[in-house]
């Protein structure tokens, strides 16, 4: 009689998003979980399959809505590589600038939603205001906030406005000097040790025996990044390091994102840098015509031309924010993928689920899963 | 770039009609291998290849066959590697690799009930993303967008 499911979820503010974990507790003691997911399926996979090339970038935004351009980057690589496409330097550049710019957002969401749930309220004001000076220069180049349709096959859609660089610059030094603001809020919390000190603990060889990869892999002391050992874009131009820490819990991913954050300006003022020096173009100039010149209104009749093309698979891997993100593109000579196969990062981390919350208490649930970064567009797609 | 070392292993163990490894840009190659070896290629990629991450499971239907896309990482090379299965569309059914990858458990899930691959031995086949009972796989060819699916939803006597 004394134990008992309960469940935590949909609408449980720990969920950060739509999904169901039914919990059975014995007392305080969570004894078994079981996820349940499917909220948010939208069928990305398969509307993609009835969209020309460049309209699937946005379904990317939407596949992961606190990280679009990681998204869009992971559709983009598979894409190129499906139909053949070589990029200009310069748009490999932007996106790495872009995809940096993003994490730091992504991670300041989650810094946001995370200390909240521990019971810490300014933080979340700080995290969201900061978050929103990135959304703000990334509507200065995109024109989205969130959504941003930017990325193409074949490059970037459009160069950066005149003076992008320097605000990028200034807002690298506000961030850089926020991120000293936001440790001292969290690590000198006695509250914020109580509740995140070992718990929620997942080893190296039950993260990869689990498929769990990101801040969580990486809090386990396994110095893995997709950006380190399969680079991609300008991946392999740039300098930073991979942190790493060894106990594998929930303050470990905290510090682990916190450097994350770190590195991500110190790539994006390299960037900057280049971005500078090297003027160019940012598309390919001479990309089939039914992919349409990168301010085509999609749906012009170029796209309707007969295509007559070589097959093609494309399969690509990128460091998401929250982790290893793989997308898997045939190409099989249409005017749509004939399938696309995205793997989040938080699917895996979720799946692993009884590993790290059974045998805690009920109240570390909403730190532990805080601690996951979850974002259930991407889980559900 | 084909890991030559690992086409020879695999060579090894099977002969080369039963399985072969062919280059796939970006990746350690990728490996056509019968369904009905699944397990032991698993196995032999975890254990002597030291392949210890699945990443991902995908279904692909084509039409006539499905496939099954297995793709693994290997911390030690540094390296994804593809592996890929052909099973008959009219009987789509192969062993689960979640008892030697436990990651593989919901990938297999999402494959089963988009794609319907049947995973056999799987611990624990449920529906993930769509509801219990959706008796669809929306991601065959055969299911079309634009043609409105119709539901039996029962009606509950209260």
């Amino acid at each position: 009689m004394s134990e008992m499911w309960i469940n935590m979820g949909p609408q449980h503010p720990m969920t950060h998003g739509l999904w169901n974990l039914r919990v059975k507790i014995d007392g305080e003691i969570v004894v078994d979980v079981d996820a349940e997911m499917g909220y948010l399926h939208r069928g990305i996979e398969k509307i993609s399959e009835d969209r020309h090339y460049n309209e699937v970038i946005t379904l990317m935004d939407r596949c992961c809505y606190v990280a679009g351009m990681a998204w869009e980057h992971l559709y983009i690589l598979a894409a190129e590589e499906a139909l053949h496409v070589t990029v200009p330097e310069r748009a490999l550049y932007i996106r790495v600038m872009s995809e940096e710019f993003q994490r730091v957002a992504s991670h300041l969401m989650w810094y946001a939603a995370f200390v909240q749930d521990i019971g810490l309220l300014t933080p979340f004001l700080y995290g969201m205001r900061d978050r929103d000076l990135i959304l703000d220069l990334f509507q200065s180049y995109t024109g989205g906030r969130m959504t941003y349709e930017y990325m193409r096959v074949g490059g970037v859609r459009n160069d950066m406005p005149p003076g992008f660089t320097d605000r990028a610059r200034k807002l690298c030094t506000w961030l850089i000097d926020r991120f000293k603001e936001y440790d001292t809020l969290c690590l000198a919390s006695t509250i914020f040790h109580k509740r995140c000190d070992n718990i929620g603990v997942l080893k190296a060889a039950a993260c990869r025996k689990h498929g769990v990869t990101g801040p969580m892999l990486r809090s386990a002391g396994v110095k893995a990044d997709i950006r380190k050992d399969r680079p991609y874009a300008a991946y392999d131009r740039v300098e930073f390091d991979v942190p790493v820490q060894q106990d594998a819990d929930v303050t470990a991913r905290y510090l682990i994102r916190m450097e994350e954050m770190r590195q991500s300006i110190r790539i994006i003022r390299q960037t900057l840098d280049w971005l500078d020096a090297h003027p160019g173009p940012v598309i390919a100039p001479q990309l089939p015509r039914w992919l349409g010149a990168p301010y085509a209104p999609i749906g012009n009749e170029g796209y309707l031309l007969k295509r007559n093309y070589p097959h093609g698979l494309g399969f690509s891997a990128i460091e998401e924010p929250h982790g290893e993100a793989l997308a898997y593109l045939v190409n099989d000579g249409g005017e749509h993928p004939y399938r696309v196969k995205f793997k989040s990062p938080v699917f895996a981390n979720i799946s692993a689920v009884r590993e790290y919350v059974v045998g805690y208490h009920v109240a570390d649930i909403p730190p532990i899963m805080g601690s996951v970064d979850i974002c259930v567009g991407e889980v559900d797609r | 770039m084909v890991g030559e070392d690992i086409g020879e292993r695999l060579a090894g163990h099977w002969g080369t009609d039963r399985l072969h490894i062919e280059p796939f840009p970006g990746t350690a190659g990728k490996v056509r291998f019968d369904p009905a070896l699944v397990l032991d290629v698993l196995r032999v990629m975890r254990d002597e290849l030291q392949f210890a991450h699945l990443a991902m499971v995908a279904g692909i239907d084509w039409e006539k066959h499905r496939e099954v896309l297995y793709a693994l990482w290997s911390d030690e090379r540094k390296q994804y590697i593809l592996l890929s299965a052909d099973i008959p569309a009219e009987a789509a059914h192969i062993e689960s690799a979640s008892s030697i990858y436990p990651s593989a458990n919901w990938h297999e899930r999402e494959a089963w009930e988009l794609v319907g691959i049947t995973f056999d031995h799987h611990p624990d086949l449920r529906h993930l993303l769509t509801p219990d009972g959706y008796k669809f796989h929306p991601l065959l060819r055969s299911f079309k967008l634009h043609e409105p699916e119709t539901l039996e939803v029962k009606r509950r006597d209260v």
